[in-house]
């Protein structure tokens, strides 16, 4: 949050990504041992894999006087949930800590070494009478050939099970000392100690709530670690943004499980299997859907099959307007009509919902292409002799417009869920519901209003404009980027308070709002060891190549004290178009 | 590759053993990696008096990956399929450990029989029936035994086709011997108190 720039580093570490209209800086004040308060989310890359989980691996080993292995095995097994470990070892103790998880850290003085040469002793696995030093005792006692540990070893690699390879010896739930593992399996297979290497690292991100992989496709290589709030929406560094719980695109203020109903809803065809029901009846004889288009209530198919449109029966040809020879259907049927109204209903509702959701959607499409010529209309702009020079609100304004675009279609499928009955059937009265929808359909209309606005202001040809008009436009769009960030902090305020909050089921977790936008995850810090340096820009790992470098020193603001969930920044310099700051009230940017 | 040398120490063993313990491991052919292995159903429970065959087969990895196992003998048990013969047993999957043997496998196999595991089924028809009905369990079990594990089994024909001649039905005659167990005698007792 805190970042401000000073002049002199800027050029020094500019990289092209700062163009991209997302170019947000991402803050960095941890990248030294100073723990922040700041954005805590993480990209770990392939050269940072070893560093994000050495300071998980140095906290359990100081604290439990651990060699680096056991404290693996440990964190393995508890799946680096540090905090969980502790609380076992406050309950149950040390003694039950390291049994659970397969730790022997009673250190026999031969463990993992030889025996003199002069010994012979029988491995019971090949059932061979061995000199001692061809044989190696794991820290839990068992002693085998060195021959039958690394077929083991061979076999449960392949299975991938590097994580946890335990003793060969039946109901010993030792874990395999990874040093001996790897000299072992090096000997004969170097490029399976390499594997084995490999799955020990990649348990951090594959045994770990906090960390999950970049669903990116083709993957970029990178994970994410989050802090505290597995529900959140961030931005790897390969510039996907998405959903950390359920690693679809990111979709608040809906939760994970509205927006899978809901892309499940648009995918499958359940809807038009609904018109159908609604519309048409099966023939009895070939049954293909038929539509009635007119006419009394004898029906023919193509196929030739008469039957009745009241019932759907079978019928001769014979017929008057009123009735059909032969056949009476008379009785009320209220269980089917009933079931009509019904489909009829909700494919009406889904077809609302769905109709605003898309057209956000497309606006969002048509205006990501926009930014383009207004970005030209800027540069336009810029070259004219005129006094105004700076130009970061119309990108400001435009992020904004794209951010609360997203905002009000994805707030669509969560009106759609939020007020039908498939989610929150008894959870409310219809007085209640009623009540809850109103108060969230105003705050929607007020926004899709500003936003509106918003974006007509944004296509106005402010590069032919008078620079009194072009003033005029740009406190339009400042206001109006305030108005609507406040709206969307106070949509996302009512989703959680007035909506979810007064509800049993608590299993819609909504990613909160950031005005900034969806949190860039930060390159982590490799330099935390013995390579640390005073200067930032050796604290970043030279090859994350892929990644907007944002990697300025940083002289640290106050954080946000005002209470408010979107922190925000404080002033800062604005260096030409490409930076904007979302967050500045509109009279400070005026006074720029 | 198959460590044939630690099979060979393990047959030896084996039938070192055989009286004590009952279990025999033959080979099929001369590779090795297809045995078959013979248990004794478990005294004291419906499998007593059986001998069941177990087809054996060893993976490239053996002894680092476990044995394939099967009943070749049908057997109405919990953990056992009545169709194929498939086993359910831990040790036979993850809990393999390398240090256990072909024969301290079977041992355990023979106390699967004696320790039927409903909760964890591989039938679950038998599971059912072993949870609701004990004691039908405990009578088709034992006709299973008398019919597929027994050398005699011929000796079940033979007592359905005596009490047919006194004029049972087969179908009754067969459901009775199936409920007692195969006992000849307890059969005619209850079906002439039917």
């Amino acid at each position: 949050m805190e970042d401000s720039t000073s002049g002199g580093e800027e050029d020094y570490y500019y990289s092209s990504d700062r163009e991209s209209l997302d170019g947000l800086e991402n803050e960095d004040s941890d990248f030294q041992w100073a723990p922040s308060k700041g954005p805590t989310t993480k990209v770990i890359t392939k050269e940072s894999l070893l560093a994000a989980q050495r300071e998980d691996l140095r906290r359990v080993m100081d604290m439990l006087s651990l060699r680096e292995h056991h404290a693996r095995t440990l964190l393995i097994h508890y799946r680096w949930d540090v905090e969980k470990l502790l609380a076992v070892l406050v309950e149950k103790g040390k003694a039950d800590l390291f049994a659970e998880a397969g730790v022997s850290v009673v250190e026999c003085e031969d463990t993992g070494s030889p025996l003199l040469s002069s010994s012979t002793a029988m491995c019971d696995i090949c059932m061979e009478e061995l000199p001692g030093d061809t044989m190696t005792k794991m820290a839990c006692g068992h002693r085998f050939c060195n021959d039958c540990w690394t077929e083991h070893f061979v076999v449960k690699i392949n299975e991938g099970q590097s994580r946890r390879i335990r003793c060969m010896a039946h109901k010993c739930n030792a874990i395999c000392d990874e040093a001996v593992v790897r000299s072992l399996v090096g000997k004969k297979h170097p490029d399976l100690a390499e594997k084995f290497d490999r799955f020990l690292l990649e348990s951090y991100i594959e045994d770990n709530r906090m960390v999950k992989w970049c669903p990116s496709t083709p993957h970029c290589g990178n994970a994410i670690r989050v802090e505290d709030d597995e529900f959140c929406e961030v931005e790897c560094s390969c510039g996907l943004q998405f959903c950390f719980s359920c690693l679809s695109e990111a979709h608040s203020p809906c939760s994970c499980m509205m927006w899978e109903l809901w892309t499940k809803k648009c995918r499958d065809e359940s809807e038009t299997v609904n018109w159908i029901t609604v519309h048409t009846k099966p023939c009895p004889k070939c049954h293909k859907p038929v539509e009635k288009n007119g006419g009394c209530n004898l029906v023919s198919c193509i196929c030739g099959q008469a039957f009745c449109w009241l019932c759907g029966g079978a019928t001769g040809r014979d017929h008057t307007w009123s009735r059909i020879a032969g056949h009476s259907c008379g009785r009320y049927k209220e269980d089917r009509e009933k079931k009509t109204e019904r489909a009829k209903r909700d494919l009406y509702r889904y077809m609302h919902y769905h109709n605003r959701y898309k057209a956000h959607t497309d606006s969002f499409k048509l205006e990501s292409k926009l930014k383009e010529t207004i970005l030209e209309k800027v540069s336009i702009s810029e070259e004219r002799e005129s006094r105004l020079r700076d130009f970061s609100w119309v990108t400001n304004g435009l992020y904004r417009l794209f951010r609360s675009r997203r905002v009000l279609s994805y707030s669509y499928p969560f009106a759609f869920y939020m007020f039908g009955e498939e989610l929150f059937k008894d959870e409310m009265t219809n007085d209640e519901r009623e009540i809850k929808q109103h108060l969230f359909e105003d705050q929607q209309q007020q926004l899709e209003a500003n936003v509106e606005k918003l974006s007509m202001f944004l296509e106005e040809p402010f590069d032919q404009y008078t620079d009194d008009k072009v003033m005029e436009i740009r406190m339009q769009v400042i206001n109006l980027s305030v108005i609507i960030d406040t709206l969307c902090k106070k949509m996302y305020e009512c989703i959680e308070n007035d909506l979810l909050g007064s509800l049993q089921c608590n299993t819609h977790n909504i990613a909160p709002y950031k005005s900034k936008g969806i949190e860039k995850a930060s390159e982590l810090a490799v330099c935390w060891n013995n390579k640390a340096s005073t200067t930032a820009d050796t604290c970043f790992p030279s090859d994350c190549g892929t990644s907007g470098k944002h990697d300025r020193p940083i002289s640290l603001g106050s954080a946000d004290d005002n209470g408010c969930p979107s922190q925000k920044r404080p002033k800062k310099e604005t260096y030409g178009g490409a930076f904007f700051d979302l967050n500045l009230p509109a009279e400070v940017l005026d006074r720029n | 590759m198959i460590d044939f040398a630690r099979v060979q120490k393990e047959l030896q063993e084996c039938s070192r053993e055989k009286d004590t313990s009952g279990i025999k491991v033959s080979p099929k052919s001369d590779n090795l990696a297809r045995l078959t292995g013979i248990i004794p159903g478990p005294l004291g429970t419906p499998y007593e008096g059986g001998s069941f065959e177990i087809d054996i087969t060893l993976p490239d990895g053996y002894p680092f990956e476990p044995p394939k196992m099967k009943f070749v003998t049908k057997v109405w048990h919990p953990n056992i399929s009545s169709q194929s013969g498939a086993i359910c047993l831990d040790i036979l999957k993850d809990q393999w450990s390398p240090a256990l043997t072909l024969k301290t496998a079977l041992l355990s196999v023979q106390a699967l029989l004696s320790a039927p595991e409903p909760d964890d089924p591989q039938d679950a028809v038998v599971a059912q029936q072993y949870l609701r009905e004990y004691q039908t369990f405990v009578g088709t079990a034992r006709y299973w035994t008398e019919s597929f594990a027994k050398a005699s089994s011929l000796g079940l024909e033979e007592k359905v086709q005596r009490l047919v001649e006194m004029g049972f039905a087969v179908g009754l005659v067969r459901s009775t011997l199936e409920a007692v167990g195969g006992d000849e005698n307890l059969a005619l007792e209850k079906l002439l108190s039917s």
